[in-house]
């Protein structure tokens, strides 16, 4: 189970303030040590995304990646980010957004963000992405079922 | 080596330079995303042919940090 909260803001630290508030959560932000937060002492999991204007973030039950971003397509990126497969599958800027957002939410929901290599994110295997159209925005979760 | 980076972190990400320094933090100062590092990982990959491996990218911190690699692994 997770929830997810989209707000125009920038300020991804008032807006996570106020959700745990809201929740009484107590804000006891630690990060690990690819700089991913997490409550200390809290089984309440949370992640947090920002593009351009907007701030996302699910909070969830189990550990949780979430990522949003603007529609764009970087076809100069696809090698560095894409394995031969999914490159074949990419032909406009929603593919590209989709492929970004799954990608990104893996390292995230992993903790390691591009340490881990997006290239070793398998996005056609793997059933567990949550992708959703925002506006001009694709947002990705990422949990086990 | 640093005007060489501060300039192609300029024309990748099509930002201001003037401000930007060695302390510069890529992330605080310049609010770069995920997307704006691996634009700006591969704009260095095909400038200086190299290969800048997934592991490294945590470690660009400031625009210093960057020079240090280049430095190194040119």
């Amino acid at each position: 189970m997770y929830k997810l909260f989209i707000k125009k803001t920038k300020d991804s630290k008032s807006f996570l303030e106020s959700i745990l508030n809201k929740y009484h959560i107590k804000n006891d932000i630690c990060y690990n040590e690819y700089g991913k937060p997490y409550i200390k002492g809290n089984p309440i999991y949370f992640n947090i995304s920002h593009s351009k204007e907007y701030t996302v973030i699910a909070i969830s039950d189990q550990e949780i990646g979430v990522d949003i971003e603007h529609l764009t397509y970087k076809k100069k990126l696809l090698n560095k980010i894409a394995n031969e497969e999914e490159i074949k599958a990419i032909k406009n800027e929603h593919d590209w957004t989709k492929l970004w957002v799954k990608k990104e939410s893996y390292v995230k929901y992993l903790g390691m963000g591009l340490s881990y290599g997006l290239k070793n994110v398998d996005t056609i295997n793997n059933h567990n992405f949550r992708v959703k159209k925002y506006k001009k925005y694709y947002i990705c979760v990422y949990k086990e079922k | 080596m640093q005007e060489e980076v501060i300039n192609l972190i300029g024309s990748t990400l099509e930002i201001e330079t003037k401000d930007i320094t060695n302390k510069t933090n890529l992330v605080k100062d310049l609010d770069l995303e995920s997307l704006d590092l691996v634009d700006l990982v591969v704009a260095f990959e095909e400038k200086y042919n190299i290969k800048i491996l997934d592991q490294d990218i945590k470690n660009f911190q400031t625009v210093q940090d960057i020079v240090n690699y280049l430095e190194k692994n040119v």
